[in-house]
């Protein structure tokens, strides 16, 4: 084949133009530090960069959604043992009355703590998670209870939000179903408790009227099934956070192993790269070097 | 006869190494033009005269001076010409689309859908919530921005091969004249002198320039013209014809204002420049511009409009199902739209939705229920968007659409890259025929000087021996 100038040096030029995109792709990705910098990159890995990257995402939204779980969770649970404490303290109000006392003064002091332990319990009945009444049902905005009757004003809608795909879990409980004994799935138990403290409240008198022995009896063993209506609304909500606090681990564990595979497609091996970089370096540099010997030789130096 | 014969055969020489000396020098002169093909003289003896009873040439003389040139050759790298300029304009404007698609930050289209969800997901914990429905509200201007800007920068992008359709015809439109004076010239030397070399390969060029620009076929004609033709169909239209040219003309057709490309031949008939006259990377770079403009930048818009309706159509549809805090329901949430087409361009905020009146709620009267805004965060893992004869999600549609760009802006680059080294190889294979080499002409050069020297001598030495003859009658 005939050879003229030209041809060498075109081909010298095409070939240091190979070797220099060579060289600019491995600094690309050098300096990047990644793999796939645009979809054509490798279209494959790309589509699964933002698959990957979507599930990230909701990711960190379904552990911001437990989180905050938990926290309305928590909320609920210390209110329900307070609940659960002011029944212990009624119990023992009405242990201690249990045959009646013929001393008005006692009647009016039994009297005047089993009012205000009712008063503490609406109160709890009317606990605020921000502003939000968390005992309230879907109607959380207004107080579901009242200190001058016994009616429930919320609802008893269950709160769905959602912890993982398409998997949700209640988030509150509502206040009919732990004072007032009604509603179903779940039903923690019958009682009325604010009832019951109305009825207690009557039994034992003041320092006007007399006890009602039987009457007192009767309500200290609604107390004690309120207690347990308490307790299995405290221990729906424990497993309730324990069930949170899995998906949380589980939430964890599936996005680091979402970051392992990203991090497989798109980290760069350096070790690689840095053999690769040198590789090309030789050969861009003979590449260089073999063009300017070449190019210089010319039967002209002879003449 | 006699010395004076010697004298002739010398004096023909010093005249043919001079022509040949000229050559050289043109050649060299000429290493670094594109286009040019190396030419060589060529000698023969002059014709033979009877010396002495002896039969005898009478020196040398130039036969011609002709130039290297393959048509074959030439042809190779006219088709290898269209091809590179159809796939070179293809991959430039996908690398130019490409940006707009690069989620693989995940910071664009795909994330705004995400995230204008993910605020539904902290409405289900506070469906009241002043703040989380104001995040909502800023989350579903991104993603209208985010539509927005991927429309525009799409229809930019098929605008701008519209408008660069003007300069690209103009540029062909001169090239046409070009070759067709050019080739008048030929036809002028070849009446006179018989040769016109440089001529034809400025024409050459110039149709091989032509062929990255515009797809067409040519002919060489016996009389060293050339003819460049578009075939529709059974149906010629000569863009050059000899010594006259047609020409392309642009037209805008409203409502779009894209430009029709007609082609006028130079026998005065007409036709579209459409998918009747090219089928792909026969087109070079015109047809290229108006596929962009036509198939490729549209087909990519529509992807996007379809996500925009289902967006639409599926979020307008849960919210009207949902309850306001007041109780109000049935109302949309992003403004309807009543066609696929546009749908990302007209993507906004339904009129008079505020903060107090997104419907996050799933009865008249319950303002803290969530089951409205729980819904609508599902709404992402159903199959909502047409793909095909199926349907996918909005995060896997547009993954999809983010995997296909990448997939074509791959493919174009690819095809560029075996382009460029098809040309090469092409054009070394020229060059190895019509190429100069500097070498080759430094040694005629050579060859020849010593050629002239020795004419020289002959022509002294038998200056000398007639003087010395005319000696002898003295």
């Amino acid at each position: 084949m005939r050879v003229t100038q030209n041809m060498s040096s075109n081909n010298a030029i095409y070939n240091l133009q190979q070797g220099a995109a060579r060289l600019a792709k491995l600094q690309d990705l050098t300096s990047s530090g990644k793999n796939v910098n645009t979809p054509s990159d490798d279209p494959i890995a790309a589509r699964l960069l933002v698959d990957i990257g979507d599930k990230l995402k909701s990711s960190d939204q379904y552990a911001s959604n437990i989180s905050k779980a938990t926290s309305w969770l928590d909320y609920t649970s210390t209110a329900l043992t307070g609940m659960s404490d002011i029944i212990n303290l009624a119990e023992k109000v009405a242990g201690s009355m249990n045959s009646g006392s013929a001393d008005a003064s006692i009647r009016q002091s039994a009297h005047d703590q089993l009012v205000e332990l009712k008063k503490q319990m609406v109160d709890l009945g009317n606990t605020q998670y921000g502003d939000q009444y968390i005992f309230g049902g879907a109607s959380n905005t207004t107080r579901p209870f009242n200190q001058n009757d016994n009616t429930y004003t919320g609802d008893s809608t269950q709160l769905g939000i959602e912890i993982s795909q398409n998997s949700t879990i209640s988030l509150n409980v509502t206040g009919d179903r732990i004072l007032k004994g009604s509603g179903s799935s779940p039903s923690y138990g019958s009682t009325d408790i604010l009832a019951t403290f109305d009825n207690l409240i009557a039994a034992v008198g003041d320092n006007s009227t007399p006890s009602n022995v039987s009457a007192i009896s009767r309500g200290a063993i609604d107390l004690q099934a309120g207690a347990q209506q308490l307790n299995n609304a405290v221990s729906d909500v424990l497993s309730r956070t324990t069930r949170l606090d899995n998906m949380l681990t589980l939430n964890d564990n599936s996005k680091n192993a979402l970051l392992a595979i990203a991090s497989n497609v798109q980290n760069v091996d350096y070790a690689k790269l840095g053999v690769e970089l040198s590789q090309q370096q030789t050969a861009y540099n003979a590449a260089l070097a073999t063009t300017a010997k070449i190019q210089g030789m010319s039967l002209l130096n002879y003449m | 006869m006699g010395l004076s014969a010697v004298i002739t055969a010398a004096s023909s020489g010093l005249n043919a190494y001079q022509i040949a000396t000229d050559v050289t020098a043109e050649n060299i002169a000429n290493v670094n033009t594109a286009g040019y093909s190396r030419q060589t003289v060529q000698l023969e003896n002059a014709p033979p005269t009877t010396h002495d009873g002896y039969p005898l040439g009478s020196g040398v003389q130039v036969a011609s001076i002709t130039r290297y040139y393959d048509s074959l050759m030439q042809q190779q790298l006219v088709n290898a010409g269209t091809s590179q300029g159809y796939d070179t304009q293809k991959s430039t404007v996908l690398q130019q689309v490409e940006p707009t698609f690069n989620e693989v930050a995940n910071d664009g289209l795909g994330a705004a859908i995400s995230n204008f969800f993910g605020a539904w997901q902290d409405v289900t914990l506070n469906p009241g919530g002043t703040s989380e429905r104001q995040v909502v509200m800023t989350r579903a201007q991104i993603l209208t921005d985010n539509f927005h800007s991927v429309s525009k920068s799409l229809t930019d992008a098929a605008a701008t091969q519209n408008s660069s359709l003007v300069p690209l015809t103009d540029s062909i439109n001169s090239t046409l004249t070009n070759i067709a004076q050019l080739n008048q010239q030929i036809k002028g030397a070849a009446t006179v002198s018989g040769s016109a070399n440089e001529i034809k390969d400025q024409r050459d060029q110039l149709v091989s320039d032509l062929s990255q620009k515009l797809g067409f076929k040519y002919t060489e004609n016996s009389d060293g013209t050339t003819d460049i033709y578009l075939a529709k169909g059974n149906t010629n239209y000569y863009l050059v014809k000899g010594a006259d040219a047609g020409s392309l003309s642009v037209a805008s057709a409203p409502p779009s204002g894209n430009y029709t490309v007609t082609a006028h031949d130079a026998y005065g008939s007409t036709t579209t420049i459409d998918n009747s006259v090219y089928s792909g990377q026969d087109g070079g770079q015109l047809w290229a511009t108006l596929q962009m403009r036509d198939t490729i930048i549209p087909g990519y818009l529509s992807q996007v409009d379809t996500l925009a309706k289902s967006v639409t159509d599926a979020v307008n549809t849960q919210h009207a199902a949902g309850f306001t805090p007041t109780g109000a329901t049935g109302q949309d949430f992003f403004t309807a739209s009543a066609t696929v087409d546009g749908s990302a361009a007209r993507f906004s905020i339904a009129a008079g939705l505020t903060t107090a009146t997104i419907a996050a709620s799933g009865s008249a009267g319950t303002p803290g229920d969530n089951s409205n805004a729980l819904a609508m965060v599902q709404l992402t893992s159903s199959l909502t968007v047409p793909s095909g004869s199926a349907t996918s999600t909005f995060s896997s549609f547009y993954s999809n659409l983010v995997s296909q760009v990448g997939l074509d802006v791959q493919a174009s680059k690819t095809v560029v890259t075996q382009d460029a080294a098809f040309t090469k190889q092409l054009t070394t294979l020229r060059d190895s025929n019509s190429g100069v080499s500097l070498d080759q002409e430094l040694s005629n050069l050579m060859k020849y000087q010593r050629s002239y020297q020795a004419s020289a001598k002959v022509l002294t030495t038998a200056t000398d021996m007639m003087d010395m003859a005319l000696s002898l009658i003295r």
